[in-house]
């Protein structure tokens, strides 16, 4: 018999393909549905994307279908992608936000706002307020708001010399 | 609502091509940027904004796959130039002028936002979706576009005469992206594209005014003409002939196959 629990277990093994946390972790699973089909099990499950047509989507749909297909008992994996509710930065666990951390990306406060209202923050050429992974000081400012990923922004360091990467406020 | 009522079914698939095709010519001119970008961080920028651009299109040529009954590439690029639905602003190059590429992005991007912004309170469900998703997205693009006219406004005298020029230069037709397509208003009545028309045409105005004025520079913008047929309607600049001719040289050599 195969709970939910057990195929969780599983989807926290399976890295982002982008960043260095599980797809649990970085709040992709919405829902896990299993319906016991003799003895074999349909599994089925709701994957929020971060961004829209992240090219990410196929290479994590891939590994689902291995690893849960893998599962003794299951006999079929079905994933589906959806906008609804929409993922958000504050899906990510605590300890994805610190294993992120780790590894020099920062993710903005929990309880940010998706939808920024108005522009006024654009006007001001920014200074952060973003503390930096590696010293914790304050003296950071935004380099670039696009970098290695569509989900990423580059920040720099000004007291320890360093770039780190920011998630985008989504 | 998870289904359109049979007689709006071509407004709104007009509608959606005029998003989807905006974004996917809007990406494809920004991808001309990539490894040529004045500095490093604009290379990989508009390199991003292009690969966002194409993935938004990507998704709303997904949305019209099932109405339509063709795939999203042939969507892309199985078509004849009347029908696409874009605005021309998009479909213009910028001769690799960097103020021209900024000035585009700040009148289209804000347009776009606004416009998902819209449809991400539409009673189609599967539009509303994704275009809440698309919509925080297209936040970032504002976001940069807003930085760079203030940066360049207030920068020296070359910095801000080459975006005075480049703004004065689209401002008269930027508004076009407004054109509503055809039977556009019935949506609206029946709640699938939810805006007042003079509203949505004021707060793009008055946001990029502010903005330009954060910057020093002058943006005058009237709603366009009552009655003039644009890139909703299939009239087009002659950039998109060429355009396409470029996108499309590929997938043109075998339509439908798998490289």
């Amino acid at each position: 018999m195969i709970d939910t629990e057990a195929i969780m277990d599983v989807l926290r093994e399976i890295p982002d393909p982008e960043m260095p946390i599980s797809i649990v972790d970085l709040g992709l699973v919405e829902d896990v549905r299993i319906e016991t089909n003799g003895d074999s099990a349909v599994v089925s499950i709701d994957i929020l994307p971060t961004f829209v047509g992240c090219p990410a989507l196929p290479m994590i749909e891939t590994e689902i279908r291995t690893k849960v297909g893998a599962v003794e008992g299951v006999g079929e994996v079905s994933v589906r992608f959806i906008y609804d509710p929409p993922w958000s930065v504050d899906r990510i666990s605590d300890e994805g936000r610190q294993s992120l951390a780790a590894h020099g990306v920062t993710v903005p406060e929990h309880g940010s706002k998706l939808d920024v209202p108005g522009h006024g923050s654009t006007v001001e050429l920014r200074t952060s307020a973003i503390a930096c992974p590696f010293c914790g000081s304050n003296e950071t400012r935004l380099d670039s708001q696009f970098g290695p990923t569509r989900c990423r922004m580059i920040y720099y360091c000004e007291a320890c010399k360093n770039s780190f990467e920011h998630m985008k406020r989504v | 609502m998870d289904s359109l009522p049979e007689n709006l079914k071509q407004p709104m698939i007009d509608l959606l091509l005029a998003v989807a095709d905006d974004k996917l010519m809007l990406g494809h001119r920004n991808s001309d940027w990539t490894g040529l970008g004045p500095i490093l961080e604009e290379d990989i920028a508009f390199s991003s904004l292009a690969q966002d651009e194409i993935a938004h299109a990507q998704v709303i040529y997904e949305l019209l796959s099932p109405l339509v009954g063709k795939t999203a590439d042939e969507l892309a690029y199985g078509r004849s130039v009347d029908q696409y639905r874009c605005a021309q602003i998009v479909e213009l190059p910028d001769d690799f002028d960097w103020a021209v590429a900024i000035a585009r992005q700040f009148f289209c991007d804000h347009f776009d936002r606004l416009r998902l912004r819209a449809l991400s309170h539409s009673s189609y469900k599967p539009l509303a979706d994704v275009a809440s998703r698309l919509a925080a997205e297209e936040q970032v693009h504002v976001d940069h576009v807003d930085a760079w006219i203030v940066r360049l406004g207030r920068g020296n005298d070359e910095s801000k005469r080459r975006l005075q020029t480049a703004l004065d230069q689209l401002s008269p037709m930027a508004p076009m992206l407004f054109e509503p397509v055809d039977r556009e208003a019935e949506l609206t009545a029946a709640g699938l594209y939810p805006q007042a028309e003079t509203d949505m045409f004021h707060a793009w105005r008055d946001v990029l005014q502010h903005v330009a004025h954060e910057g020093g520079l002058a943006l005058e913008l009237s709603p366009p003409n009552a009655g003039a047929q644009g890139g909703r309607r299939g009239h087009h600049s002659e950039h998109l002939k060429s355009l396409l001719d470029e996108m499309c040289e590929v997938y043109r050599l075998e339509p439908g196959v798998a490289w």
